[in-house]
């Protein structure tokens, strides 16, 4: 009998001990070994507490999605974040600053900046303030800085040894190296500070670039040279898909989806006015939340990014207006930020639905609802 | 369940060098139990998708309390524990929730398999804790005793499910 349990197949076994694989890795690389208890003490007083906790924020999520939609807020929320669903780390940047959150909810404020985003493979953090960019530790220790004036969009790109920072002060785009080395003038245009840049993924020479309606990719190995353009109705977010083969622009009322060559696959009318999105790290597939037409409430739906024809699907909704939207680096949580409700609502999408919401966020944050820069890799 | 003294020895070192901090330990450690982790999971939930995730909890919680772990215990039964209650946890889960539905249209699990009339369908006619002790039984090799210490069950009620459980089996394959 033990053969015959043993030859039933399992469909996706070897992707699923990959991806398993990569979670548990990354899981174990936040770890911090400590020295065992030998008294029975300390795991008394910690039961006791984590009794008291887990009194506290059960139970979390089990609400009935249809009672959450009409009310601002989800009702069985945690009062404050123990911890996140998924292995990786948030970074958010509030009024005080940016912050970094672990897994198990402790919070780092990292100083006084007021943007922030990861490098690529989460090692650092690249904070900036509007005449100054840092590139610093997520434990706050800063390794460079440089002044620069009026600065805008940043994106930081690159593979694990080598990777570029591009960022945008005045009407100009420069790319540093992730070492604070070799920084050069890239180009200069109208609106390039609220323009968005994107590089493609573990590349350190393609960098997407919009203004004006005119989505590009660049070859900055080539000082900037052009490869194709594309006009597009002007997005206030790029992103590319973590295999570099799709490449999306979100504008307020349209996704419009490229592939690497710039061949457009489609474009698509939003039925609201999109506020966020967020592409999935392991799929082809987007999420945006949308302000709907007409209405006080709010949506989120995912959208594939292969073909037009795939139902679009409703994965939360909520009256008010939602800010930010992550995704969990094992693309199986989506973290819906509800401004309104002053709530992080985490929504399972993997299989059997699920909702894990969190209240009270802007008390956790220095007293103002942050923006969610990323939810990233271990590093 | 027997496991050769060489093997413990090894898996020893493994943990020793896991709680340490070796990542290449721990990846041993992995590649080492996750196909028999998986697989009873995947027999007792007959759910890809949910196999996948309660194996890969059951990895994070074991690193969560690897500090704790005593290394004097051999690391599989351990593991095997959390995933079987897990597992058996979930099917009740399933059975007795009317889910609750976010939005219109979420996938369901995606690559579950279509049951045919082989011993995995067989096995999705018991119950989720005959499933369990039939596995832990004929998959991980744990005797009637060792299985009522990893379930906390009295020995008499493993044995009946394992008996009732085969009857069953044998009936349907």
């Amino acid at each position: 009998m033990r053969r015959e349990l043993d030859w039933i197949e399992i469909p996706g076994e070897h992707e699923a001990r990959e991806r398993a694989w990569t979670v548990v890795s990354a899981a174990f690389a936040e770890r911090e070994p400590t020295t065992p208890k030998r008294s029975w003490k300390p795991f008394a007083a910690l039961a006791a507490a984590l009794a008291v906790v887990a009194g506290l924020a059960s139970p979390p999520g089990n609400a009935v999605f249809d009672d959450i939609r009409e009310a601002v807020g989800v009702e069985k929320a945690q009062p404050a974040l123990f911890s996140l669903p998924a292995p990786g780390r948030l970074l958010v940047t509030s009024a005080a600053g940016p912050w970094v959150v672990q897994r198990d909810g402790s919070r780092r404020l990292l100083g006084s900046y007021a943007g922030a985003t990861w490098s690529p493979y989460g090692r650092f953090v690249l904070a900036s303030r509007r005449n100054e960019l840092v590139a610093m530790e997520p434990a706050g220790r800063t390794r460079w800085s440089l002044a620069r004036a009026r600065l805008g969009a940043t994106d930081w790109g690159g593979t694990p040894v080598d990777t570029r920072i591009a960022y945008a002060h005045g009407d100009r785009i420069n790319v540093i190296g992730g070492d604070g080395r070799g920084d050069r003038f890239l180009l200069s245009a109208p609106d390039v500070p609220k323009a968005p840049i994107a590089w493609a993924p573990r590349s350190v020479r393609l960098l997407a670039h919009s203004n004006q309606g005119i989505l590009r990719l660049l070859d900055v190995a080539a000082g900037g040279d052009e490869i194709w353009s594309v006009r597009v109705a002007q997005p206030f977010a790029l992103f590319w898909t973590s295999d570099g083969e799709r490449l999306v622009a979100v504008s307020r009322n349209t996704l419009t989806v490229l592939d690497a060559r710039g061949q457009l696959i489609f474009r698509h009318e939003l039925a609201g006015r999109a506020a966020s999105a967020a592409v999935n790290p392991r799929t082809h597939t987007i999420a945006v939340g949308l302000r709907v037409r007409g209405t006080d409430r709010s949506e989120v739906f995912t959208f594939s990014l292969d073909r037009k024809s795939a139902a679009q699907q409703r994965l939360f909704g909520g009256v008010g207006t939602f800010g930010d939207l992550a995704w969990s680096p094992n693309g199986r949580w989506l973290l819906v930020a509800w401004k309104d409700a002053d709530q992080w609502v985490f929504v399972r999408s993997h299989r059997t639905p699920r909702i894990d919401a969190v209240a009270n966020v802007s008390d956790q944050f220095g007293g103002t609802f942050p923006r969610i820069e990323g939810w990233c890799c271990a590093g | 369940m027997r496991i050769p003294r060489d093997e413990r020895s090894d898996e020893r070192a493994l943990v020793r060098g896991a709680q340490r901090g070796s990542a290449s330990d721990l990846e041993a450690l992995f590649r080492l139990h996750w196909p028999r982790a998986h697989r009873a999971a995947f027999l007792v939930v007959h759910d890809t998708a949910a196999a996948e995730d309660i194996a890969q909890e059951s990895f994070l919680a074991a690193i969560r309390a690897l500090d704790r772990f005593d290394r004097r215990r051999p690391f599989g039964p351990w593991l095997h524990r959390i995933v079987v209650n897990r597992a058996i946890d979930w099917t009740r889960a399933r059975q007795l929730r009317a889910e609750a539905e976010l939005g219109d249209s979420l996938p369901a699990s995606e690559q579950t398999p279509p049951l045919d009339g082989t011993l995995l369908s067989a096995m999705a006619e018991l119950g989720p804790e005959q499933r369990a002790v039939v596995v832990l039984r004929h998959l991980l090799g744990y005797t009637p005793g060792e299985i009522a210490q990893l379930l906390a069950l009295p020995r008499g009620t493993v044995n009946s499910r394992l008996r009732r459980g085969l009857d069953a089996l044998k009936e349907k394959v």
